[in-house]
């Protein structure tokens, strides 16, 4: 008898192409009654045994398909914020998915096996559970297996079809956690400001609720932050010795080896001493083979923050277009920790199908020919994914721009790992004159290597130095002293942001960008152009002054877990990890993570004044009394 | 031992770590001490007892052992002072950051943001956009310190060569041993080779310098002139 197998993807495009590449055309495409997004691909494919031959319908979701929420006694104007730790929560299909879930439910009910082809993340495996769990309410006896890929190239599906893994339940279970918590802490923090604090400046923003998120706030805590050091920047006069020697027809400039000082009267002491001692004396050269290293495998926050550097697009845009150019099957996965190629891999192959390209053909072509090398590898390893790289080849003219932009960073980031480091000479000259140490340096790039294909690291040779000796003396043809002042620190830039909130654990690689896109839609921050200037440069973001008072009243509640901070969401963050390894349950972190929110909720509300005065203070202009 | 005996033992002690206190000071410490006290923590304890003490009441004064009186003349490009003089720190300031940067450092720490298991991490390096003339976040200097002699007379001296012991952990009232050390228009130039820091703190001077760190630095950016400075 022939097998029937359901697989499910977690949207329709990957559907398609995966059920493409298994049928090879002979594909029947049925439609889902009231949904225009979703399609089902029915066609035949020879499994491995157990499997063998079968009848296979290809579908897919929407995305998470349950809703969760509380039951209607617990509305808005019913209840006491507080009330909503604890209150029960209903999971239901949410409306949108209604006919997805139907068509589920009733292709699973003829089929022998589910096979589930979410993306491999702790999303998708979430995803797959609930694609599981309205399955076997309809066929118990349904057998459950999963998919395990990366990209959606086809001999790489093919592969995957044929290993059948499990569920990967603790992930699933890491994804409840979160979003139990999540529910809770936004719906009572959102209440309770919103209810205390939206009276107040009704008459001059209109909101509808005043939206707490437990990654928002530390994220526009960062925002805060910078923007008040910019504000209250003073800038400060300090003073600097700049010496000059005339040899051989180049004028060689030897930087202090303090740099400035921020004392007149001791820069000006140091300078007549060494006037005072009227001859330098070199007491240091140095000539040495000097690098710059090739740029480590890309991962998912890298690929934002060079996304906003050098692409001109935020980092949600990025991530959109990176999805799109994976669903297509032109690169991998695009959101990884991984930042190391696993060693199986066979990345030569991966650089043979760039040859054909016009631009950096010749320079894969140069690599296949002997001067590939392996890739450095960095220290992360999510284990599911591996780094963002090419899969296929396209010519980026038949993408459209954006695309092609982000298609040939992926390409000449990989091809610049696979190359070699950028070598050159660094040449060094120490001298003391009077009680002071000064140099000067100049560098020969001696080979570009991976710079021919990265245009993103610049690395220049630099003016060439005269020969000098150990031990020479001479009398400098210059010595000055200057005066310059401090400058202010810019506002937060997305990239600069982005780094942030990685290195202070706020959300994964895969959510900051939502997270930032929730701060300006909140009205919490608003993005120009840097400096103020055109629009190619980089976003920077400025708070807006409802976004002020939020930090700022919490801030002046004074605790170590304000909800400006990142701790609390850092903590969960790593309870998640732990969830994910078998070191805690699900229990213990939603009790554990509700108490701290509770304390922090009964903080606030003890406070409320506090945050009161921040309102009228930034948002309403009247200063405290 | 005979308390005269008793008194040289300690005197010393005391000078053989560069101290020499005045007749009074050794007389008053040792009323202050039980006679059961053996004399090695005697010593000890006259020690720790000086070196927080104010030096302008407790040392004896020579011509050697204080600057000399023109020490401020700026005209003198160079001289040197033989000592060995003892001195009292009674200010630090780090020339190599700004004031500004310093108060956001202190501010931060204020905040907890350095606080094991509660950093917070507000700059990244290599993603900052440039401004090169920002103060590096870490800096060894150079300090900036006054110093004070057995006499009240006091001094700007500066580190050339970073000196061991001598930082921003530094308490006020600590005593240094200033030995052929270098004054270059009014200023001490200070290197290992003429510099021994003994330790040592000034209790009431420690409280003051402390409270007042903020507001000092706040105002030393906006460059208003402290209400009385050295001298």
């Amino acid at each position: 008898m022939v097998t029937r197998i359901l697989c499910v993807a977690e949207k329709p495009s990957i559907a398609k192409a995966v059920a493409n590449h298994l049928a090879g055309g002979a594909v029947t495409i049925r439609h889902v009654p009231q949904n225009q997004f979703t399609k089902n691909y029915c066609f035949d494919y020879n499994f491995q045994p157990p499997w063998g031959a079968s009848s296979v319908t290809f579908t897919s979701v929407l995305g998470h398909i349950m809703k969760h929420d509380f039951p209607s006694q617990y509305s808005w104007s019913n209840c006491n914020p507080r009330d909503l730790f604890d209150a029960p929560i209903d999971t239901f299909v949410e409306e949108r998915n209604k006919t997805v879930a139907k068509n589920i439910e009733q292709q699973a009910r003829h089929s022998d096996i589910l096979y589930i082809w979410t993306d491999c993340d702790r999303e998708g495996e979430h995803i797959g559970a609930e694609i599981r769990d309205l399955a076997k309410k309809v066929n118990p006896r349904i057998q459950v297996k999963r998919a395990q890929f990366n990209n959606i190239e086809r001999a790489h599906v093919i592969q995957a079809a044929r290993r059948p893994i499990e569920l990967d339940e603790r992930q699933a279970e890491a994804v409840s956690t979160r979003m139990e918590i999540d529910l809770r802490t936004g719906a009572a923090f959102s209440r309770i400001l919103t209810n205390h604090l939206k009276p107040m400046i009704r008459d001059v923003q209109e909101l509808k609720v005043i939206s707490y998120g437990s990654c928002q706030f530390p994220t526009l805590g960062f925002v805060v932050d910078r923007y008040f050091r910019v504000r209250n920047f003073v800038p400060e006069p300090f003073w600097s010795i700049k010496v000059m020697h005339n040899k051989e027809g180049i004028k060689v400039n030897f930087n202090w080896k303090r740099v400035h000082l921020f004392d007149r009267m001791a820069v000006t002491i140091l300078y007549e001493r060494c006037l005072q001692a009227k001859t330098a004396k070199v007491i240091k050269t140095q000539k040495r083979p000097t690098s710059k290293w090739r740029p480590l495998p890309l991962t998912t926050v890298e690929l934002q923050k060079m996304g906003s550097r050098f692409l001109r697009m935020d980092s949600q845009k990025v991530m959109k277009i990176a999805e799109d150019l994976y669903t297509k099957g032109w690169i991998s996965y695009p959101r990884t920790e991984t930042d190391q190629f696993d060693k199986g891999m066979d990345l030569k192959a991966l650089v043979q199908r760039q040859t054909q390209n016009n631009i950096w053909g010749p320079f894969a072509q140069n690599l296949i020919a002997g001067a590939f090398q392996w890739p450095k590898s960095g220290r992360n390893n999510d284990k599911a994914h591996p780094p963002i790289h090419p899969v296929n080849y396209t010519n980026p003219s038949t993408l459209s721009d954006e695309e092609s932009r982000v298609y040939s960073f992926v390409v000449r980031r990989f091809l610049a790992c696979c190359s070699s480091d950028a070598v050159g000479e660094l040449t060094t000259v120490e001298i003391e004159y009077g009680s002071e140490i000064f140099s000067a340096s100049g560098l020969t790039v001696i080979a570009r290597n991976y710079l021919d294909v990265y245009p993103y690291d610049k690395w220049e040779s630099s003016q060439q130095l005269p020969v000098f000796a150990t031990g020479e003396t001479f009398v400098p043809t210059e010595a000055k002293m200057s005066e310059g002042k401090t400058s202010a620190p810019g506002y937060l830039t997305e990239p600069e942001l982005i780094a942030l909130m990685d290195a202070n654990g706020i959300g994964t690689d895969a959510t900051m960008a939502e997270h930032i896109a929730k701060i300006k839609e909140r009205n919490y921050v608003m993005t120009r152009s840097q400096g103020g200037g055109s629009n190619n440069g980089n976003q920077e973001f400025i708070p807006t002054t409802l976004g002020v008072a939020l930090i700022e009243g919490y801030e002046n509640l004074q605790f170590a877990t304000s909800l400006s901070k990142p701790f609390l969401r850092k903590e969960l963050e790593v309870q998640m990890r732990a969830i994910c390894a078998g070191t805690a349950t699900r229990r213990d972190v939603v009790h554990n993570s509700i108490e701290q929110y509770r304390d922090v909720y009964n903080r606030s509300e003890r406070g409320m004044d506090t945050l009161k005065a921040a309102v009228r203070n930034y948002v309403l202009g009247q200063t405290n009394g | 031992m005979s308390s005269s005996n008793l008194a040289s033992e300690i005197l010393s002690h005391l000078q053989s770590k560069g101290l020499n206190p005045n007749p009074t000071w050794v007389t008053n410490f040792l009323s202050s001490q039980r006679p059961s006290v053996p004399l090695q923590a005697l010593k000890q304890t006259a020690q720790i007892r000086l070196t927080h003490a104010d030096i302008t009441t407790s040392l004896q004064r020579s011509s050697k052992s204080v600057f000399p009186a023109d020490i401020h003349n700026a005209s003198v490009r160079e001289r040197k002072v033989v000592g060995p003089i003892v001195v009292q720190v009674l200010d630090i300031e780090d020339i190599g950051r700004s004031k500004w940067s310093q108060l956001e450092a202190l501010e931060a720490e204020e905040r907890g943001e350095t606080t094991k298991g509660r950093e917070i991490i507000r700059v990244v390096p290599g993603e900052a956009t440039e401004s090169d003339n920002q103060a590096p976040v870490q800096s060894n200097g150079p300090h900036k310190l006054t110093l004070q002699d057995a006499q009240g007379t006091s001094v700007y001296g500066m580190e050339i060569v970073n000196v061991e012991g001598v930082g921003m952990s530094m308490n006020i009232g600590s005593k240094l041993v200033l030995k052929d050390v270098v004054v270059a228009r009014g200023v001490l130039l200070l290197e290992p080779r003429c510099v021994v820091v003994l330790g040592g703190k000034i209790e009431e001077l420690h409280k003051v310098w402390k409270e007042k760190r903020k507001e000092t630095l706040k105002l030393g950016a906006q460059q208003i002139p402290p209400t009385s400075g050295p001298r």
